[in-house]
């Protein structure tokens, strides 16, 4: 029920924990639910200041629209400087113990963004922590090259696991600066 | 339907007051899933945080830009202090699951919380999300009026008596629209999918390597039953956002809904984000149940435990 204490001050608690929650209610429901219409898309837009500074963005498209249709992994080969190479692997989920998965889980979110056309401007930033990881290398890393790994899973009647041949690409190439190994 | 009643329903809802019990354990398991997930982090706090991370924060600024609530634009960019943050945060998810200050810890927890996430976008799931947002709403919520420290104290000071007082739950109201809304959000996300409306979908996803864990029946990976899969889990996502305010319906929704989690928790490997999304079923048990269920477990404890515990609480 409505508060029953008195008094000016408890009429303007009530009124802004009111305003509060249906703006909250509104804004939440509209930022979430896929509903494209130009009055939602510009409302998201008004909204998106505050819900960036607050950290209520939020999305729940797991496995949505569509679901992942292929198994991928990520390596990148390190290049030194007197010409030997070396495949260093990002660790893969199902290489791990269990105990280790629980861990090391943030790795498979991180490849997952790392792979992929949207966000180019990790991959240096990738490839400097790769390096680094070898600095104390006889001979200092001069190159890392990014390589993705996947293959396709295909449908079959009886629901084996049945999938396609793996290919690669390597889709980013680093030249290693000295200041990088600092 | 008048109007009046609205409002009269609407103040029901948000303003009638209750026993926060249910908030105040939300609280506690809220905060030890905080320090589950600190911990989980910690052997990679400074390759994912630190000043030579995998995302350099200036990457993070030109992939996400906007003013943001993150103390890792503020504190000084050396590993040493990047590391007492944590431990300061570590600290302060402690004393909220305790209970003790804690308004002042659950504005403590969200603001790291935040920060973290906001440090590092890329490598968050959705329990992440949830326990973030969650957090927001937490603040505002009397979390440390029941099984805190915060009451003890009161208590001792003779400030509170033996019963908890009922409070206005609009706080935790918010948090279980949020759960009910990520539930409707996935459900409206997954059938604009052709695989979620074909049911072909869970064969996509129990045969990604990476999301495999316990070993599942071979009968359960057959297409069929995963078609069938399919559509019970689009069907207990729309239930659980939408019926699960049906009163009726609440507990065996809640049943199903714990029952889909413990499934998927055993069966795919996505650590965590289970459990961040169970933690928030406890808002929907009634507070009259909850004491219930705590006399039944009160009937295995030892007589002495049982006395101090009925004192604090």
């Amino acid at each position: 029920m409505r508060p029953q204490k008195s008094g000016a001050f408890q009429s303007a608690k009530y009124f802004a924990i009111n305003t509060f929650l249906i703006f909250h209610l509104v804004a939440i429901t509209a930022w979430c639910i896929p509903i494209n219409s130009p009055l939602t898309l510009a409302f998201r837009e008004y909204l998106r200041p505050y819900f960036l500074w607050s950290g209520l963005f939020q999305s729940w498209d797991m496995f949505s629209p569509n679901p992942k249709s292929s198994n991928a992994y990520l390596e990148a080969v390190i290049i030194y400087k007197d010409g030997s190479t070396e495949l260093w692997p990002f660790p893969r989920m199902e290489l791990l113990s269990y105990r280790e998965r629980y861990f090391k889980e943030r790795y498979r979110k991180f490849e997952e963004n790392l792979n992929g056309t949207l966000y180019p401007p990790l991959w240096p930033d990738a490839a400097r922590f790769i390096a680094r990881l070898r600095r104390d290398h006889a001979s200092p890393p001069g190159k890392v090259m990014l390589v993705a790994r996947w293959s396709h899973i295909i449908a079959t009647a009886d629901g084996s696991n049945d999938r396609g041949p793996w290919d690669a690409d390597v889709f980013y190439s680093y030249d290693v600066q000295p200041e990088d190994l600092q | 339907m008048r109007l009046k009643s609205l409002v009269q329903a609407w103040n029901s809802f948000f303003f009638a007051e209750e026993s926060p019990t249910p908030i105040a354990l939300f609280r506690i398991i809220y905060g030890v899933l905080v320090i589950s997930t600190l911990v989980l982090l910690y052997p990679d706090w400074l390759n994912w945080f630190g000043t030579h991370a995998w995302t350099s924060l200036s990457t993070m600024n030109t992939l996400e830009p906007g003013t943001r609530l993150n103390l890792f634009k503020i504190i000084p960019q050396r590993d040493a202090w990047i590391e007492a943050f944590f431990w300061l945060f570590l600290g302060s998810a402690i004393l909220l699951t305790v209970g003790f200050l804690t308004r002042l810890n659950s504005v403590l927890v969200f603001l790291c919380l935040t920060s973290i996430q906001q440090r590092d976008l890329f490598i968050t799931h959705g329990g992440d999300t949830f326990l973030r947002v969650a957090g927001f709403f937490l603040i505002f919520a009397p979390a440390g009026a029941a099984f805190s420290i915060d009451r003890l104290i009161r208590i001792r000071r003779g400030k509170e008596g033996a019963e908890i007082k009922p409070r206005a739950p609009w706080a935790q109201r918010m948090i279980q629209f949020e759960l009910s809304l990520l539930y409707f959000a996935t459900f409206c996300w997954k059938i604009e999918g052709v695989p979620w409306i074909q049911g072909t979908a869970l064969y996509y996803v129990y045969h990604l390597d990476e999301l495999q864990r316990f070993p599942v029946p071979i009968w359960l990976e057959s297409p069929a039953v995963l078609r069938i899969g399919s559509w019970l889990a689009l069907a207990l996502e729309f239930s659980l956002g939408v019926l699960i305010w049906v009163k009726e319906l609440r507990y065996y929704l809640l049943a199903l809904g714990l029952l889909f989690h413990l499934w998927l928790e055993y069966s795919l490997n996505v650590p965590m984000f289970q459990w961040d999304i169970l933690s928030a079923y406890v808002l929907f048990i009634e507070p009259t149940d909850l004491t219930r269920a705590w006399n039944w477990v009160c009937k295995f404890l030892p007589a002495g435990v049982v006395f101090r515990l009925r004192k604090n609480n």
